[in-house]
């Protein structure tokens, strides 16, 4: 018996004696979406040969916690956008310690007292506000303060397959594609697309889809000087303004203009299968986009790649919808430890903001939009105006992804004939206002 | 040891005259601990709950906070929801096409599969194992099937130069779609309960059939059928409960749309509580779900009690 008992103190003295060293060590819950691809990168530190979201996210945080060994990151990866569940963590107290949150979705949290304000703990590790982009910083912004390390601003792109393009004529002597000028431009280039090469201009997602559609409706509203959220808690959306655009893409299905019963993956593979002209789709593809088109006997290879803002159909200003990811941190009792290890992770993707901005996004910093490396990026000479151009809903809307399922779903009843374009309207705006009154 | 068992027998009865035996059924405290285990959990899982949830109907409560008493407003707000109406009918819809597939089809599986040959064995397994299956398989094996360009169906389609039904994304079919799986998916139960009926039936009414001439038809009709009648109501009162909560199947497969053609009460309330934070108006249809569920189990016991005996 006294036997059993030292070979036990013996073995849990042993134990605690392993433990030690990760005992040390901070641990942090870090939560995010952006996909799983630990197949391929699971113990990669070398961030420069990862590609895309996953993979360069996955990339960053393996060499954050081989740089600092005092510090362990855990990862949780969730499905696109994972507020549910992150709503779930936080009202049952055991919200992860950084999540990814858009800066779209960052207000729901924030005025709920959920989140931390960042700007003493970035200040604390030499980033600063002014550091950031006139977007991002707007974006990440609530009530004056920052609640959220913005990584990126990004927006939905003109992503083109330029063989197509030169098959339906729609190329300039420069080489760069053809894009329309007005709605009636659209239409008629569309036509012609068709005519000359068989296939639909539009590569889109239309299968139960609501954020492509609410995104361009945004887009188009904004290029009209529509004002519809003047009042964050009031839609306008019954408007002659939203009507040219709904109409617009009803053609746009009804002409056969576009791929019709595609999902999100279904809709990346027809595009890549060279199956349409355009395909819309955000800034986070042009990496494996390129990829693609450097890769022999693709679609893309055959004739090329090449990516634009969404053409100026409208008459206004000079916008396109815009979104950002940031990095937020929840509200907690810490110990000084376990803040200053949050603080060197941000600072560490403020860091490497550069490696986040070869996913095709575009840099939350100044200086590195404006860097040689960044320029030198294939691409970012058409696509960097989006800086300029990118345009969120005014920072006071909340709930703005259960909006974009009203929106989405009403555009998508409207364009495919399951309801008129007035009614779809009318309830639209009806229901989004229902649902900004009862917040 | 010894000692006792050499004892004289006398001694019992002269004890009990003395003490009346305790009446084994009289009220006792010390009983309630042998319920009390199941009473916590009846009453922390399932009561308390049930009572919040009704409090919170008439509350405008969100994730975060416990609000203002706002008494039937959230009902009246349901009332006017178009789309919480659209959820009731879709609801009603999923079932009116499920339920009788199910029990038709688990039915005929059952008679075609009621035999003792290892072909039969085989093929009840097989049948079954589907339902072994977790939603999220379940509904990636769809999908699989029904998406476009690339998907088994337009596989099959394409061999004859036609173009697939888009089941995921077409009005008039997205429901249809989302049946068609469940039916795959829930096939087993319906199966064995008919299974385990017919094989309760006495050889010997089948051997007085065929002593009188009866053909199959006659068998069947006659014979079969009424002595599974009680659970063909079972199986579809069960099914009827079941396909009333239906969730995991429509939001993988398609989100509840197109326009929320194939949303169902619980997607409704899923969708109003948790990602539009308004949780008042989702315990307010979570009580409407209750109600017409409650339906269903009162049919079921008025069925029941109909019958003159227990289903």
């Amino acid at each position: 018996m006294i036997m059993r008992k030292m070979l036990f103190a013996a073995v849990s003295a042993g134990a605690m004696a392993l433990a030690s060293p990760s005992l040390a060590a901070t641990e942090l819950t870090v939560q995010r979406f952006f996909g799983a691809c630990d197949a391929d990168f699971s113990t990669n530190t070398d961030v420069g040969k990862a590609v895309g979201e996953c993979g360069i996210i996955t990339s960053l945080i393996n060499k954050f916690n081989a740089d600092n060994p005092d510090v362990h990151v855990s990862v949780t990866t969730v499905e696109w956008p994972g507020y549910d569940q992150l709503t779930a963590q936080f009202a049952s107290g055991d919200a992860p310690d950084i999540v990814t949150i858009h800066e779209s979705a960052l207000s729901d949290y924030q005025s709920k007292g959920l989140l931390m304000p960042l700007d003493d703990l970035l200040k604390s590790v030499g980033v600063t506000p002014d550091a950031f982009t006139d977007a991002a910083r707007n974006g990440a912004t609530k009530d004056g303060k920052i609640y959220g390390l913005p990584i990126d601003s990004w927006t939905m792109l003109y992503h083109i397959n330029m063989d197509l393009f030169k098959q339906a004529d729609l190329v300039n002597a420069d080489g760069t594609p053809i894009l329309p000028k007005s709605p009636e431009e659209l239409l008629a280039q569309a036509e012609q697309f068709k005519q000359k090469t068989g296939k639909p201009y539009f590569v889109q997602n239309l299968a139960n889809e609501t954020a492509l559609y609410t995104r361009n409706l945004y887009t188009y509203l904004f290029q009209q000087n529509s004002d519809f959220f003047a009042d964050p808690k009031h839609v306008k959306l019954n408007t002659p303004e939203a009507k040219k655009v709904v109409e617009m893409y009803k053609a746009i299905f009804d002409k056969d203009y576009t791929t019709k019963d595609l999902d999100y993956g279904g809709a990346i593979n027809a595009f890549l299968a060279g199956e349409g002209g355009v395909q819309l789709n955000g800034t986070w593809v042009v990496g494996d986009n390129n990829a693609q088109s450097q890769t022999k006997g693709t679609a893309l290879n055959k004739g090329g790649y090449a990516v634009y803002p969404y053409p100026q159909l409208f008459g206004g200003a000079h916008a396109q919808y815009a979104d950002g990811h940031t990095w937020a941190v929840s509200q907690k009792d810490r110990t000084p430890e376990q803040t200053a290890a949050i603080g060197k992770f941000l600072k560490f993707f403020a860091d490497n903001d550069f490696d986040w901005s070869r996913t095709g996004h575009l840099p939350a910093y100044k200086a590195i939009i404006s860097s040689d490396a960044f320029k030198a990026l294939p691409h970012r000479n058409t696509i960097a105006a989006v800086a300029d151009l990118g345009k969120p809903l005014p920072s006071a809307v909340q709930r703005q992804f259960a909006i974009q399922d009203i929106i989405g779903e009403e555009m998508s009843a409207a364009i495919t004939g399951q309801k008129d374009v007035d009614a779809a309207l009318a309830d639209m705006e009806s229901r989004v206002n229902e649902l900004l009154a009862n917040i | 040891m010894a000692d006792q068992l050499a004892m004289p027998h006398t001694a019992t009865p002269a004890a009990s005259l003395r003490t009346p035996s305790a009446d084994i059924y009289a009220p006792q405290w010390r009983n309630a601990i042998f319920v009390a285990p199941f009473l916590f959990f009846f009453t922390t899982l399932l009561l308390f709950p049930l009572l919040w949830g009704i409090w919170l109907s008439f509350h405008k409560a969100d994730t975060f906070s416990s609000g203002n008493f706002v008494g039937l407003g959230n009902y009246v707000r349901l009332y006017h929801d178009k789309v919480f109406l659209q959820s009731i009918w879709n609801t009603f819809y999923f079932v009116l096409l499920t339920v009788p597939t199910l029990a038709l089809i688990g039915l005929f599986l059952a008679l075609c599969l009621n035999r003792r040959t290892r072909t039969a064995a085989v093929l009840r397994t097989l049948f079954f194992s589907s339902s072994v299956l977790s939603v999220t398989i379940v509904t990636l094996i769809w999908r699989i099937v029904f998406i476009p360009n690339v998907g088994l169906l337009s596989t099959i389609y394409g061999w004859f130069g036609a173009t697939a039904p888009a089941f995921i994304s077409n009005p008039s079919l997205a429901m249809i779609g989302i049946a068609i799986a469940t039916v795959w998916w829930c096939i087993g139960l319906p199966m064995m309960l008919f299974l385990s009926a017919l094989q309760q039936i006495p050889r010997d009414i089948y051997e007085a059939a065929a002593l009188d001439n009866a053909n199959r038809w006659q068998t069947l009709r006659s014979i079969t059928l009424p002595s599974i009648k009680r659970t063909f109501v079972l199986v579809v009162i069960i099914q009827i409960v079941l396909q009333f909560q239906l969730f995991g199947q429509a939001w993988l497969m398609t989100r509840g749309g197109p326009n929320n053609l194939t949303k169902p009460i619980v997607l409704y309330i899923y969708d109003t509580a948790f990602r539009r934070w308004d949780l008042g108006m989702g315990a307010a249809a979570s009580e409407i779900l209750f109600i017409l569920i409650l339906v269903a189990a009162m049919a079921q016991y008025l069925v029941a009690r109909n019958k003159g005996d227990r289903v």
